[in-house]
């Protein structure tokens, strides 16, 4: 009897659960999410500690990673995670899947860190046969160019900053460039400061759009100092374009020595300290004067009384 | 008598002998510098320079010298005055220190220090019995309200406007007041003659280094003054293998590692990892911030004397 409520207990858990998988064929990852690498290395401490999160976390359904021992529910299961049918996905759709959930699938967006998503995409790739046919990104190929470059409009508005990059073909015709990877950087005292964002690929129009950010500061008028490049040489050797833009928030440096404070030096100590130095020693040596002008007094008192 | 004669006219003899080696010697000295000033001055390449009452002249390359650094009266006055405009701050990362001590080195070597003398050291923290332990590098904490600066009597220490707090060792009378009152001991006493005192005694004294050091003054970090100077990190900074140190401009908003070289948000930096300050509770505002000692990727080692456990 017992055995019957559980198991009518489970066949209604798994009905709940297709109901809620209906969709799960459809699962489209933007192409920005697919470009993302795992920036891990496939060190077996990697692969160890990618294989105890799996474990915890993905296991219970997943079954292990190519015996095929998912759970059999209906009417997607869930997929062998070390087949090499699921291995074909860049890491980035991976680590979306991951991250998002579909139908039965939880989102683990939150309850995984970063760090421990990449193990396990770490540890699954482990499986993989042809590591370096599934590492390949689907990339886009540009004409031959040269005389490649990058074209700045600074919206001051809303702080956007379009970047369009371009590059003269054999033809003479000056065409946009795809696919490319661009650094926006901001001039800082020890350093450039990268504030390009995670997709910072050039469109089919060649162009990246960043958002500048609302509370970076920049000098007294606001300006700051642009730099744009090709994040990689590689492509079309180094290409920058720099410009002065007064995007940032103007900022008017406080000199800590214009306010009297009492670590100021001399010239900086607070007026009361001054002040009462100064009436200490006009009252101290007052009254030793006093006492002296009494005592000089003595004498003519005495001749007086005689 | 003839015997003295003899004697005398030995004597003479050899003093001649002596005086003519010797004037030999010292006249094929003469020749010899004669030579090689004339050697040194044939390749005749001239420059023009200007002098300070505003002439152009014609010098010889041979005779310009290279100098040792500005006059000390230039050296004192942009030291006292700080850079315009900057406010530095340093971040350490806790997380990240695992005691390789080459900022210590790096700035022992930069400030003229013997390797028992600190002005940045790495301590071992323990914060209570069941806590983990850490390792600590501890600079001098250039406060926004110095206590140090409050009690010297001579005005030898005090804050410039980018926030650096300096010492001016032609100034300190050596009375350690500011020793007594710093409570993060961040300050050392000259008491014995310094490292190559000798090597470096004719070198201009430069506040922004507290070099050459002097004997029974002040010495402490100086955040590497001249070398902000020149745009560059601090010793400490730059020389750290672990990415330990961030270093930037508060009004810039930017710290830069020395290690990555990668610049980051300095108000995000803190906010996103609990950064803090030490002894906040004094009010002594340091511009040091600490991140906490948390996700560290490697076995704390206390073991100090152990060399293999040092890195």
């Amino acid at each position: 009897m017992k055995n019957a409520i559980k198991i009518i207990a489970c066949l209604f858990l798994v009905f709940t659960f297709t109901t809620a998988v209906v969709k799960a064929e459809e699962w489209s990852v933007p192409a920005s999410a697919k470009k993302k690498q795992n920036p891990y290395e496939a060190s077996t401490k990697n692969i160890s500690s990618g294989k105890k999160i799996y474990n915890i976390n993905c296991k219970s359904c997943h079954g292990d990673a190519t015996l095929g021992n998912m759970l059999p529910l209906q009417p997607v299961a869930p997929s062998d995670l070390g087949s090499q049918a699921f291995l074909i996905q860049t890491d980035g759709e991976i680590y979306y899947k991951v991250n998002k959930g579909n139908g039965a699938m939880p989102t683990f967006e939150k309850t995984l860190s970063d760090e421990d998503k990449w193990m396990v995409i770490t540890y699954l790739r482990s499986f993989d046969q042809n590591k370096k046919a599934s590492k390949k990104i689907a990339e886009v190929i540009n004409p031959e160019v040269n005389d490649v470059r990058i074209l700045l409009d600074i919206n001051k508005e809303d702080k956007r900053i379009i970047a369009n990059l371009s590059g003269l073909t054999k033809k003479g015709d000056r065409v946009a460039l795809q696919g490319i990877e661009l650094s926006i950087k901001v001039k800082r005292s020890f350093g450039y400061l990268d504030i390009s964002g995670d997709d910072a690929y050039t469109n089919e129009k060649g162009e990246v759009n960043v958002q500048f950010p609302e509370d970076l500061p920049g000098d007294r008028e606001g300006h700051v100092d642009l730099l744009v490049k090709v994040t990689d040489d590689a492509y079309y050797g180094e290409v920058n374009v720099d410009r002065i833009a007064s995007l940032g928030l103007p900022t008017d440096p406080v000199n800590p020595l214009d306010e009297r404070a009492m670590w100021g030096t001399r010239a900086n100590a607070p007026i009361w300290i001054v002040l009462s130095y100064v009436g200490g020693v006009i009252s101290i040596w007052g009254v030793i004067f006093l006492v002296l002008f009494q005592l000089m007094k003595l004498p003519k008192l005495a001749k007086t009384e005689e | 008598m003839k015997e003295e004669t003899s004697n005398n006219s030995r004597r003479k003899f050899l003093k001649s002998v002596g005086l003519t080696v010797g004037a030999a010697g010292v006249v094929s000295g003469f020749s010899l510098l004669g030579a090689a000033k004339a050697v040194a001055q044939e390749p005749g390449e001239t420059v023009n320079l200007l002098t300070q009452d505003g002439q152009l002249v014609q010098v010889d390359k041979n005779q310009l010298r290279p100098t040792v650094s500005e006059p000390l009266t230039e050296l004192q006055k942009r030291g006292r005055e700080g850079i315009a405009g900057k406010s530095f701050v340093m971040v350490i990362d806790l997380s990240k220190c695992r005691n390789a001590r080459k900022c210590m080195d790096a700035c022992q070597n930069h400030h003229q220090l013997r390797p028992d003398q600190h002005h940045i050291n790495v301590l071992q923290m323990q914060d209570a019995e069941h806590t983990a332990p850490y390792f600590m590098p501890k600079p001098c904490q250039h406060c926004d309200n110095p206590p140090c600066t409050k009690v010297c009597p001579v005005d030898a220490t005090f804050k410039r406007q980018d926030g650096i707090v300096l010492i001016d060792n032609e100034r300190c009378i050596g009375c350690r007041f500011c020793i007594a009152a710093c409570p993060y001991s961040a300050r050392i006493f000259q008491w014995t003659e310094p490292k190559d005192a000798e090597k470096y005694k004719d070198l201009t004294y430069n506040i922004e280094a507290n070099v050459p050091q002097k004997k029974g003054t002040i010495s402490k970090c100086l955040f590497s003054a001249d070398r902000l100077r020149e745009n560059k990190l601090p010793s400490c900074v730059s020389s750290c293998p672990n990415g330990v140190y961030y270093f930037g401009d508060q009004n810039e908003d930017a710290v830069t590692n020395g290690t990555t070289h990668e610049t980051v948000r300095f108000s995000q930096l803190i906010e996103e990892n609990a950064g803090y300050t030490l002894l906040p509770e004094l009010g002594t505002k340091p511009r040091v911030y600490y991140l906490p000692p948390k996700n560290r990727a490697f076995e704390f080692n206390g073991d100090l004397l152990n060399e293999e456990n040092l890195h």
